[in-house]
């Protein structure tokens, strides 16, 4: 029997666990050959409230079992997003999630407000972790006062699920995620991408142009299991896996170290149809061990 | 140079001179690296490449049978024009179009220059297709002594693929020439964002979908890396 893959994360029920995670998937309109129907939800490229130009190149570069890059955050601004990919998903049969940023707790606040009710538009990634902008980011998910009031001015301005994006790179990501559980949030994305560093030892200079960037790949899943886990301990609402995610045997990591459900990232530029065949293993994986739902899968997830 | 064949009969179907193709490979990097189509033979396709790191290195040490995963074909080639001539200019690596596109400027009956310039004779690709060919080096061990934007006459549509350094030159000697530009690739289908092409007019936009071939005079080359530095640690 076809096991029940279908999850709960914070009220919202997905018909499956596995999400397309921002900045990795485009407007959705993009990627060829995914089978869709294994699409659990997808969250959109990151959008600020105006347009921006992005980094200058080389924004990305591989290192081992990874990629840097350093984006900037290219993006058309929610008006364009509004315009041209909102109707499309409005038709779609999976959530889309916006993820969203801004440069004062302000902004992040009135682009919910101009978002929420657009056909299309199913909740809110809070992106208060991106490695890559001179303005925001990351500032606001390395203090818990910042991360909640970014939190807080979202959750005031829409009914619909709101999930905060946690960075990495803080010394106790429980902190950050209570902060952000007690501001409103309906479930915590754990985690964005580590910054790192690569030098080219002919120009002696860092080979990416913003001269850092964010790692992610394979490289990372260890560090990434253990941060969603602790974020899981830390809060009673639920945290989606993400970091690394290329086989189903990754993915099911994510899910016994307390995650409710995962995002596959990275590895959707290298197969186009990754999350496809992640989602087809985990229910080969829960009918072999004989469980009928993916709520039966056994959690680690001691409290404190 | 090397050329290695995959028989990939859908893309050999619809390839057009400038597209390229994403490969993967096992044992080999993380991202998968793009190529040009070289050359289509029945179902077959072809690349072109050196060995410059463990990636290239492992593609050369494929046995016949070995599988590759082919993802293509991708990106916008060359538009060619209806009546006339075509000058293909290329340097070093920036070959790996140009066969593929003498090819489709002969089905149109077009008359094809063929001007192909590399540093030294030894480094030159050995094989060519035009009814004029130009040879030209930089140390003038075959052929002109000097670049092949040097050496090339004027045509009434211009192709030109090579280092970033050289399509520059292009861009001043003929502005309106489509040359196919180098860039760093993460996902090849749109979404990475990785491979921003600085435009003019200001912005980017992706080599991978809105590119590889650009109008000369539309990228902004001062912002586009002249030097990539491809070597994978990993």
């Amino acid at each position: 029997m076809t096991p029940d893959m279908s999850v709960d994360v914070g009220g919202l029920k997905l018909r499956g666990p596995v999400l397309a995670a921002s900045g990795t998937f485009g407007y959705g309109t993009e990627v060829p050959l995914l089978e869709r129907r294994a699409l659990a939800g997808m969250v959109s490229k990151g959008i600020f409230l105006r347009a921006r130009a992005g980094t200058a190149p080389p924004r990305i570069t591989e290192t081992p079992s990874g990629m840097l890059n350093a984006i900037g955050l290219q993006g058309p601004g929610v008006e364009a997003l509004i315009r041209d990919y909102a109707p499309q998903w409005a038709d779609w049969d999976f959530p889309v999630f916006v993820n969203i940023n801004g440069e004062s707790a302000a902004e992040y606040g009135e682009l919910t407000a101009r978002l929420d009710g657009v056909p299309g538009v199913a909740g809110f990634e809070i992106n208060i972790s991106c490695p890559n902008v001179e303005q925001g980011g990351m500032f606001f998910g390395n203090d818990p006062h910042a991360a909640a009031a970014v939190t807080d001015a979202v959750r005031r301005r829409t009914k619909l699920p709101v999930w905060v994006k946690l960075t990495p790179m803080v010394s106790d990501i429980g902190i950050i995620a209570r902060a952000a559980e007690s501001a409103g949030a309906d479930a915590l994305c754990a985690i964005n991408t580590f910054v790192g560093m690569s030098m080219d030892l002919n120009a002696y200079r860092p080979r990416l142009s913003f001269r850092t960037g964010g790692l992610s790949g394979p490289a990372i899943r260890p560090l990434a299991v253990h941060l969603a886990h602790q974020a899981a301990r830390a809060v009673r609402i639920p945290v989606i896996g993400i970091g690394g995610i290329t086989r189903t045997e990754d993915a099911l990591e994510f899910l016994v170290a307390g995650c409710s459900a995962v995002q596959v990232g990275t590895a959707t530029f290298v197969d186009p149809n990754a999350i496809a065949e992640v989602h087809d293993g985990i229910a080969s994986f829960l009918e072999t061990r004989g469980f009928a739902s993916l709520a039966d899968l056994p959690r680690y997830l001691p409290r404190d | 140079m090397h050329v290695i064949s995959m028989q990939a009969p859908e893309i050999a179907v619809t390839v057009r001179a400038g597209q390229f193709v994403n490969l993967g490979w096992s044992p080999g990097p993380l991202l998968r690296r793009p190529f040009s189509v070289y050359r289509v033979v029945g179902d077959d396709i072809e690349v072109v490449l050196k060995a410059v790191g463990t990636g290239t290195t492992q593609l050369l040490a494929m046995e016949v049978g070995d599988r590759i995963s082919c993802l293509g074909p991708l990106g916008r080639g060359f538009d060619l024009p209806r009546a006339g001539s075509v000058v293909l200019v290329s340097g070093g690596l920036g070959v790996a179009p140009m066969p593929l596109a003498a090819r489709e400027a002969h089905g149109a009956g077009l008359r094809v220059t063929w001007v192909h310039g590399a540093r030294t004779a030894a480094e030159l690709c050995s094989e060519s297709d035009g009814e004029e060919v130009v040879w030209a080096t930089d140390d003038g061990s075959r052929g002109v002594r000097g670049t092949a934007v040097v050496a090339a006459p004027d045509g009434d549509v211009v192709l030109a693929c090579g280092p970033n350094r050289m399509l520059a030159a292009v861009a001043e000697r003929w502005p309106d020439a489509q040359v196919a530009v180098e860039t760093h690739m993460g996902c090849g289908t749109g979404v990475c964002l990785g491979c921003a092409v600085p435009l003019k007019r200001g912005g980017y936009d992706r080599a991978c979908t809105e590119g590889p071939v650009y109008r000369a005079a539309a990228v902004d080359w001062d912002s586009l890396p002249s030097h990539l530095p491809y070597a994978v640690s990993a």
